[in-house]
């Protein structure tokens, strides 16, 4: 875990240095961005990593959360940094997308790192979709990249016992492994069922969250 | 020509600017890297080991295979902790950490040419 954290650091570093070298205001200010997002992102993940804690104890809250509303704001902040990658964001509704059972803070935290790996593990110029659709008694929030296949090992550890700890799949700045660690603890600690499913082209990761029988009251 | 593959961009692209940028060419992945080696040679190759796809150690192995390719020196520039000596088997010449290396580091790396 702390590998994954040092990763973000180096990069910063690495950042600092080449400001003295960029050869343009443009230039400096892209590697100004960079350093931001870099940062924002490793603070959103030590953010997590202390939450778990707490999800640990059972100190959160289960209630009925309109999931529309997570996944438009989890696309609209991560729709940038895509952009900025040459990678796109795309987020679709199949059905009408009920009111899950849920914690709004660890729902998003779970799309956002689906996204996140996503992000890493997809090719430039390919869009990676964001899809939520109703299942029986349960909405599945699918994240699909198109990028290089799972390696088969990992899949089948993944299937095994999904990620009890972080995986060496992403020992990498600014990736994956510590954040699919991270949604697999929410997601549990919410009772919702995660997996991953190979793809030739790529890789889905998901989430299938109980639905509220609230929404009955809002037809 | 040298060539920088690292899955991580942003890290390429600041080992790209300590060196002359025009100079450089980045991958992401070992085989765009192996797809272009035969028509733009590269004099040196800065080399990340954990990849998307096939790792260094298969770039390795497959540079390796051809005369063209054989003895192009190959800096590591890695988070991993790994030593000169391990790798020399598979032509590696340095090893630089990625949470300590410099510009001069990197720079420096140019006499291996």
């Amino acid at each position: 875990m702390a590998h994954e954290l040092k990763g973000p650091l180096a990069l910063l570093r690495q950042l600092a240095f080449s400001l003295e070298y960029a050869d343009s205001d443009g230039e400096r200010h892209k590697i100004q961005q960079e350093m931001i997002d870099v940062s924002e992102r490793a603070i959103k993940q030590i953010n997590d990593l202390t939450r778990i804690t707490r999800v640990e104890s059972g100190l959160f809250d289960l209630e009925p959360v309109a999931i529309r509303s997570v996944c438009n704001e989890v696309t609209s902040e991560l729709r940038q940094l895509f952009s900025a990658n040459h990678k796109n964001l795309q987020l679709e509704y199949r059905n009408r997308s009920r009111l899950v059972v849920g914690n709004r803070d660890l729902i998003h935290s779970v799309i956002y790192n689906f996204c996140i790996n996503a992000l890493h593990y997809s090719e430039e110029d390919t869009a990676s979709f964001l899809t939520v659709y109703d299942r029986h008694n349960h909405v599945r929030l699918e994240v699909r990249d198109y990028g290089p296949a799972l390696p088969v090992d990992v899949w089948r550890a993944m299937k095994q016992g999904w990620l009890e700890q972080p995986t060496s799949i992403a020992m990498r700045p600014g990736s994956s492994g510590l954040g699919l660690y991270i949604a697999s603890k929410f997601s549990k600690a919410m009772n919702a069922p995660v997996g991953a499913v190979r793809h030739r082209d790529g890789t889905s990761f998901y989430v299938e969250l109980p639905a509220s029988r609230q929404e009955s009251l809002f037809a | 020509m040298i060539y920088i593959i690292d899955d991580d961009f942003a890290m390429a692209e600041c080992i790209a600017r300590y060196l002359r940028p025009e100079e450089t060419k980045i991958f992401t992945n070992a085989i765009e890297a192996i797809n272009n080696i035969d028509e733009d040679t590269p004099k040196l190759i800065f080399l990340d080991i954990l990849l998307d796809g096939p790792d260094a150690f298969t770039f390795l192995n497959e540079i390796a295979s051809y005369e063209n390719t054989a003895k192009i020196p190959v800096v590591i520039v890695t988070s991993l902790s790994l030593e000169t000596k391990s790798l020399k088997p598979y032509g590696v010449r340095q090893v630089l950490s990625k949470e300590t290396l410099t510009p001069k580091d990197v720079k420096a790396c140019l006499k291996l040419i």
